[in-house]
Parts: C-alpha cells; sequence; structure tokens
C-alpha cells in the first residue's frame, strides 16, 4: 500500500450493528404498515368530514323544529324540488312564527336582530361539495332520494352535523346501484319512513316507475 | 475463465492500437499490463482524491445553476399554469413530450450495455457498463420530469398509480399514457437495482481502502458488509446473469411502449406499426452517442485511456454506425409506407415533414441521423476522438429534432386544415430544456467524484491470471484467546483454487473462499450447489404477471366499469403491456432481494473483518477462511494446515481478548 494515511484497524461496525439493523428493518416495515393505515382511515373523508358540526349563529333546533314539532323540510328548505340548491331560509322565514311565538327570548336575538337591521343570518354551510361538482337536489328528490339518505336523521339533530362521507366514491356507490335507496317520492322528506318489506324491491318498482337511471359519467357531475 | 487457465504474459508493448483483429489471439480490453491491484489503485484512486479539482467545482457550480434554473422554471410553471408553455390547440405535446422522450432514449444504452451485451458476452462493455447505466438512471430522472410537470396538476399526479381512493376511481389501463408510466417507473427501478447491485463490491473496494470515518461508514452502509465471499459471489452472479437476462426485453419494452403514445393515437405520422422498432433504435444510437459524448472527456480527465480502449471506441462508433444506417432506413420506409398506403392524410403528414414549416428540423434531423453516421464506415475517422466526439453531439442534437418532428409536425397539421396551427416553444420550454441538462451533468458529476466510476470486479476477472505462487510455507501466529476461525491470504486465483479444493478434501464444512472477483472453477472445489435463486425469480415473475392481469381486471372491468372510445372494459392485448413490466419488476426484485437474503446480507460485522490483511480481499488477494464452528476446527491443527497449502500468511481471527467470545 501507498504512504497514504491508515485507516484505524478493526472493523467498522461493532458487532451489535447487525440486531440493530434488523430492528430498524422491522421499524420501517412497521412505519410503513402506519402510513398505509394512516392514508386509508385517518386521510379518508368518513374520518376527516363525516362528524362535521360548526358553531351557528343562531342555537337552532333541528331536533325541536323538525322533529317535535314535525315541520317539513320544505317549510324552510324551499326550492328543494325546483331548483339545484335547497334554499337556506331568510330571516323572514323564521318570523313567520317567532313573530308572535317566544318574542322575548334570548336565544332569538339574532334573528330580531337581523329582522330590525336587514342584515342576513351568517349560517355557517355544513354540507359543502367541491366547486367542480355539480349537484342537484330537485333531481335527486323528486326521482325518489329521501333528504335522510344524504343528511342523517336531521330530526333528530339539536346541532346539524355531516352525516355522511359525501365523497365521489359514495356519490357513485348509489349512481351504479340506487335501487336500496329509492322511495316514494311522496316520502322523501319523511324522517322515519320504512319500506314495507324489502327495501330493493321497493326501490326497483320505484326506479321502473320513476325511469331512474343514472349515469355514471365523468360530465354528469363534472360539468 | 476456465479452472485450467494457461497463464499469458501480458503484453506491455508500447503499441495501443487493439482494434487490430488477429485470429491468432484476443484483443487486449485491459492495456498498460494493469494487474488486480494497479486497476483498484486507477479507479479508487478517482472517488479518493483529496483535493477536489477546480474543473470539477467549476462544473459542478456552472450545472448546479442550470438545476436551480430548472426547479425555477418547474415552480413559475406550476404556480402560473401551463400557459407559460408554447403548449396551446393544436399542438398539445411540445417540449414536455419531445424531451421526455429524448431523454428515455438517451437512457437506453446504459442498461443495453450492461444487459443485452452481457448476455452476449462482450467483455469490452466492463469498462463502461458502470459509466452508461449510471447515465441511464440521470437520463431517465430528467425524462420523468417531463410528463410530471406536463400534468399541469402536479399535486394530483400521483393520480396515475393504481391507488385506492376516496372517488372510487382507478387509472384507465386502455391509456398507452399508463403502460408509460409502469414501463418507465420499472426501467427506472430495475436500472437503479442493476447498477447497484453492479457496484457493491467496487463499494465494498473504496469503504476496505477508505481512511476518514465517514467515508468509511458511508461506503461501509452501502456495500452491506459485502466480503467478497466465494458462496456470495456464486448467487450474485446468477442474479446478475437473470438481472441482465430480464432487462434485456425491458430495455426493448420502454421504447416501445413509449411509442405507443404515439402509434395507438389516429394522427397521420404516428399512427403506423413501425414505430416500436423504429423508436427502439433510435434511442439505442442517440444512448451509444451521449455514452460516446461523455466518456471521451472522461477518459481524458480521468487518464482511464487504459481501460476505456481505441477498441472500446472503434466498437461503439460501429454500434451508431449499424443503428444510424438502421434509422435511415426507418425513415425512408416511413416515406414509403405513406405513399404505399394511398392514405391522402399520411401522404401529406410526410410531405408536410419534409416541405412543410417545418422542413428545417426534418433535414437537420436526417443530416445529424442519416448522413454523418455515415463517416463511421472509415476506420480512420473511428480512430479519431475528436471526430467521434463531435459526430456523437450532431447524433444527439438530430435525435432530439426527430422528436421535435414526430410531436410538431403531426399535431400542427392533422386531418382538418381549419384546425391547423404552428408552435413555437417560449423562452420557458427552453430554460427548462436546459435545466435538465444542468441537472444531468449536475448528477454525473456527483457519480463521478464519490462512487467507482468503473466495474472493478468485472474488469479484474477479464484480466489474464498472474502465474501462480512458488510454493511456500508461512509462520503460524500463535493461537489467540476466543479464537474465531483462521483465514489464509493467497495472490493468485489458482494456488487459491487448489486450497479452496484442498480444504474441502480435508473434511471441513464452514469454509469460505472470499476473492475480489467471481473466481470461475471454485463452485465444483468447494461443493457449491447451484443457487435456487432462480425458482424464486420464476415465481417472482409469475406473481407480477398474476398481479398485473389481476389489477387491470379488477379495477377496469369489475370496480370502475368506465366505457372509453368503446373499447372492451377489459382486453388481453391491452393488458399486455402493464402486466409484462409487473413481470420483469418483480421477478427484478426477486433476484436482487432474494440474492440479499440468501447471502443474509446486509451483514456488517463478521469474524473475517477482525483481520487487517482482508481488507485486500476486495482489491487484489484471495482468502480461505475456516470458521472456528466447523466441528473439524482446532486451532493447533487447522493453522499449520492452512499454511501447507502455499498462502502468503496465515492468521487466526479473534476480538479482543477482553471483549471475548
Amino acid at each position: 500500500m501507498n504512504d497514504a494515511p491508515q485507516a484505524p484497524p478493526g472493523p467498522i461496525f461493532p458487532r451489535w450493528f447487525d440486531r440493530f439493523v434488523k430492528l430498524l428493518g422491522l421499524l420501517l416495515a412497521g412505519g410503513v404498515v402506519f402510513a398505509v393505515f394512516m392514508l386509508a382511515y385517518a386521510g379518508s373523508p368518513s374520518t376527516l368530514n363525516v362528524g362535521y358540526q360548526p358553531d351557528q349563529p343562531v342555537a337552532y333546533s333541528h331536533r325541536l323544529h323538525a322533529g317535535e314539532l314535525g315541520i317539513d323540510c320544505r317549510y324552510c328548505h324551499d326550492g328543494v324540488e325546483s331548483s339545484s340548491h335547497a334554499a337556506v331560509p331568510p330571516t323572514a322565514t323564521c318570523m313567520n312564527c317567532h313573530a308572535t311565538v317566544r318574542t322575548t327570548s334570548e336565544k332569538l336575538a339574532p334573528v330580531f336582530s337581523s329582522h330590525r337591521t336587514g342584515l342576513p343570518i351568517r349560517w355557517v354551510r355544513v354540507h359543502d361539495l367541491p366547486d367542480y361538482a355539480y349537484f342537484s337536489h330537485e333531481a335527486h328528490v323528486r326521482r325518489g332520494v329521501g333528504c335522510v339518505s344524504c343528511h342523517g336523521r336531521v330530526d333528530r339533530m339539536e346541532v346539524v352535523y355531516q352525516h355522511e362521507p359525501l365523497s365521489m366514491g359514495w356519490c357513485l356507490d348509489c349512481h351504479r346501484d340506487p335501487a336500496p335507496w329509492l322511495r316514494p317520492p311522496e316520502a322523501v322528506t319523511k324522517m322515519d319512513w320504512m319500506p314495507d318489506g324489502d327495501a330493493r324491491e321497493t326501490g326497483e318498482r320505484i326506479r321502473r316507475e320513476l325511469g331512474v337511471d343514472p349515469s355514471t359519467d365523468c360530465s354528469t357531475c363534472h360539468r | 475463465m476456465t479452472a485450467s487457465v494457461v497463464p499469458v504474459s501480458r503484453d506491455t508493448s508500447p503499441s495501443r492500437d487493439n482494434t487490430v483483429e488477429d485470429p491468432a489471439r484476443r484483443a487486449d480490453l485491459v492495456l498498460d499490463g494493469h494487474d488486480y491491484a494497479s486497476v483498484t489503485d486507477a479507479i479508487c484512486g478517482i472517488a479518493e482524491r483529496k483535493e477536489t479539482p477546480t474543473a470539477w467545482k467549476i462544473a459542478f457550480l456552472a450545472s448546479g445553476g442550470l438545476v436551480t434554473l430548472l426547479l425555477l422554471m418547474i415552480g413559475y410553471l406550476v404556480f402560473t399554469g401551463l400557459g407559460v408553455w408554447g403548449i396551446n390547440r393544436p399542438v398539445g405535446w411540445g417540449f414536455a413530450i419531445i424531451n421526455f422522450v429524448f431523454w428515455v432514449g438517451i437512457g437506453h444504452a446504459g442498461t443495453l450495455i450492461s444487459a443485452i451485451l452481457f448476455l452476449f458476452r462482450q467483455k469490452w462493455r466492463t469498462s463502461i457498463n458502470r459509466f452508461a447505466e449510471a447515465m441511464t438512471i440521470f437520463a431517465v430522472m430528467c425524462a420523468g420530469i417531463f410528463p410530471a410537470i406536463h400534468v399541469g396538476r402536479v399535486w394530483m399526479l400521483y393520480w396515475v398509480f393504481p391507488l385506492p381512493n376516496q372517488m372510487g376511481m382507478w387509472p384507465n389501463f386502455r391509456s398507452p399514457l399508463v403502460w408509460d408510466v409502469f414501463a418507465v417507473g420499472t426501467y427506472a427501478t430495475v436500472s437503479l437495482l442493476f447498477w447497484y447491485m453492479g457496484m457493491i463490491p467496487d463499494l465494498a473496494s473504496l469503504r476496505d481502502r477508505a481512511t476518514t470515518k465517514v467515508k468509511r461508514i458511508a461506503y461501509g452502509l452501502f456495500s452491506l458488509g459485502w466480503r467478497g465471499s466465494h458462496r456470495h459471489w456464486h448467487r450474485y452472479e446468477v442474479a446478475y446473469l437473470l438481472l441482465a437476462a430480464l432487462a434485456t426485453p425491458l430495455v426493448l419494452s420502454v421504447h416501445s411502449v413509449v411509442s405507443f403514445d404515439f402509434a395507438v393515437s389516429q394522427i397521420p405520422g404516428w399512427h403506423t406499426t413501425i414505430f416500436p422498432p423504429y423508436f427502439v433504435v433510435g434511442a439505442i444510437f442517440s444512448g451509444f452517442a451521449m455514452v460516446l459524448m461523455l466518456i471521451i472527456p472522461a477518459r481524458k480527465w480521468f487518464s482511464l485511456e487504459s481501460f476505456v480502449t481505441a477498441r472500446h471506441l472503434d466498437n461503439i462508433a460501429r454500434i451508431i454506425l449499424v443503428t444510424g444506417s438502421i434509422v435511415g432506413f426507418a425513415y425512408s420506409i416511413e416515406l414509403f409506407m405513406a405513399w404505399y398506403s394511398g392514405n391522402a392524410y399520411e401522404r401529406f403528414a410526410f410531405l408536410n415533414r419534409a416541405l412543410g414549416p417545418y422542413s428545417w428540423a426534418y433535414w437537420s434531423m436526417v443530416f445529424c441521423n442519416v448522413f454523418v453516421p455515415q463517416f463511421l464506415w472509415s476506420r480512420r475517422i473511428r480512430k479519431n476522438v475528436k471526430a467521434l466526439f463531435v459526430i456523437a453531439i450532431l447524433v444527439n442534437i438530430g435525435m432530439w429534432f426527430e422528436r421535435f418532428v414526430i410531436v410538431t409536425t403531426s399535431l400542427s397539421r392533422d386531418f382538418l386544415p381549419s384546425s391547423w396551427g404552428h408552435y413555437t416553444p417560449t423562452w420557458v420550454d427552453w430554460l427548462t430544456f436546459l435545466g435538465t441538462f444542468g441537472l444531468f451533468f449536475h448528477l454525473f458529476l456527483l457519480f463521478v467524484r464519490w462512487l467507482p466510476m468503473m466495474a472493478m470486479a468485472e474488469v479484474k476477472a477479464i484480466l489474464p491470471e498472474p502465474e501462480p505462487a512458488p510454493a511456500a510455507r508461512p509462520e503460524v501466529p500463535p493461537v489467540p484467546a476466543g479464537c474465531l476461525g483462521a483465514v489464509a491470504e493467497f495472490a493468485d486465483p489458482e494456488t487459491f483454487r487448489i486450497a479452496c479444493g484442498r480444504v474441502r478434501e480435508e473434511g471441513y464444512r464452514d469454509f469460505d473462499a472470499y476473492s475480489p472477483f467471481p473466481v470461475h472453477g471454485l463452485d465444483r472445489a468447494m461443493g457449491i450447489r447451484r443457487s435456487r435463486l432462480p425458482l424464486l425469480v420464476f415465481g417472482g415473475g409469475l406473481s407480477g404477471a398474476a398481479l398485473g392481469l389481476a389489477l387491470q381486471w379488477f379495477t377496469n372491468a369489475v370496480d370502475y366499469p368506465f366505457i372509453i372510445s368503446g373499447k372492451p372494459l377489459f382486453g388481453l392485448p391491452a393488458a399486455i403491456p402493464v402486466s409484462f413490466e409487473l413481470t420483469i419488476l418483480f421477478a427484478a426484485f426477486g433476484a436482487f432481494f432474494g440474492m440479499l437474503a440468501a447471502n443474509r446480507l446486509p451483514r456488517f460485522w463478521h469474524p473475517s473483518f477482525l483481520s487487517e490483511r482482508f481488507r485486500r480481499v476486495t482489491k487484489d488477494r484471495f482468502f480461505v477462511g475456516i470458521d472456528a464452528a466447523d466441528p473439524r476446527f482446532s486451532a493447533e491443527r487447522t493453522g499449520p494446515f492452512l499454511a501447507s497449502l502455499s498462502p502468503l500468511s496465515v492468521e487466526y481471527l479473534a476480538e479482543h481478548p477482553a471483549e471475548g467470545r
């Protein structure tokens, strides 16, 4: 060898290093499993989006109004059968009753103030689809898809939260096989409606009657 | 080499012309009388330089500047949008795809040299294969950038992979663009494995010569504890051969699949069956030109003329001549078929190429690719390094123009004159392209500075064997406490081979032979049975094929049935490319990881590393080691026995006595 500086004697790595490398390999394998779990479970819309329950400016209870008092969904969310949007009601809708009911309630102060000033109440949107997804309430509600299918038992929610993932795969599940989710159009807003007998049988019948044949083309939703 | 090699005295004559064919003897592939030690010193010496050469620093900074430019251009593109490029209707592909095909093409020479020339036993490949493989990997990296940024929304790129997702969607496996992802991905992975696997013994050489702590640990980690064991070499050679056999169809498939991006569409000038072979040969053509372009300056700067000889350059030049002529033939066949098909659009497409607004590009292409290589018929030019360098540059320019012509002329004027357009690249296009050259050279400079530039172990295997040492009986040292085994050191393969046989005849089983390169004829002497690695590789290939077919059938026909252009949901012909690539990928994993697992590597600590002399096992010495675990081992008897085999030295292995056993 030449006169270059010599390396220190002995092996480069100590004897325990091989066991350490094995452990490292196991940790790495565990890390991969963990990453897959995180992506599959923690990153999925049913973990991230379901249960989204923002604070609303008014302590409005769907359980009281839609549940106990039995007000039909369409009383407030009108237009749901004739337009793509289900309207969030203006303050005037509240005042139809609250002009005479509980006029001194502390909880209703924001509603009265909105009514006085004409400034709308800033409701926080719960169910928000991406801008590139075109969704029509009319198309669904008039073909026998119940409110409950997408929004859950709103009549039992004190404060509304997101009940379904509203992911594309979830939409496609129904678009590919709508039958089990269909009901007579007159029952769409009935939260506790149950089919007589088999849901698929009923659904198939309704599907034939209404000609429900949902498309899965890209351009159906992404226009 | 065979077990009974007649030692040949090395030709140390001053003549360096090994291009002359002499039927009486094989031409030398390594000149200047190199031996095992001097090969190691020459190649490792390049990576071991204490002082970084100023020229290297300047080149590194310059290419680093271009890498910065590339990153800036990509950033500008991502934050602004694809409008910063010249692409628009009707030319939607432009520079991104031109440069992608250009770089992928360049990347073809590396694996071709490593794999196909290996299968054909072309021994001259050994001094250029490492170099060419590195070039391949860096070129594929440059290529991969372009389709990735061409998709527009870079952050959605993972959509090209079949990952389960909340959208319930899968990639469309009937599209050649998805085949491309699999082909280029497999190619990059297998090339990387091939490159790295070939480099393991050479990294061990660097490890054993390293003097600084950082280098010892870094080379030590990447060489996976390689110790030149013949039991390892045996599986290593099987795995290497299998990888070569797998990489050979892979090389041919990759550019075929790239050509499908064009050929499967209906655009006039693209929709032809000649595309796959025409692309593959063009890729080899440009790849070899790039090898020449890099190796000519490198052999001068690093004084590698005795390894990359005139004969090597001559061989490369011949391949360029042959492939260039095939490319020329393909151009003429394209013209002929356009005329012969009687298809008005096809005829127009080719007339437009030769006489239309981009005719300057077409004729540049013909000049560089067809006319220029014809000079290589001349022996004088093939031996003129400067002329070769100029030809290589021109060929690369020509091949870039070929991709420009194919992409631009066909897209800019298709069936409907009302939709014709003109494509002009913007400054962002040009600077991005320039930036990838920066990336390519930047990585290449890092490679030549820190890694073994030539496959030393393979070069050593093609050197003539030295004369067997005269009989000797070295002194046996006293037996230390906690003896883990004994090693005997040899200076030539023949004495070593005989010694291995004797050790086995003596009844030892827990012994091993260590050498700087695979010494042939040892398997029988040591009683090593043929490795079962091929079965594992076959299993890997089968599971890859099954996975490929199942994946495409399940995703496209069952879980996400979607009719596109009236194609069947699952059709075997369309499923072949992806299944093929996965077959190769899994089989290659089987070969590489199977080799490592069967050899129980990485293993960073081994008793033989206790010996100082053993560090030369990755340079020029051969060792026979007997483990203390062998039932016949007894320090008193085994040491003298080893000394009787004519070694240079005999040594007992023991840790520091305080540590004990």
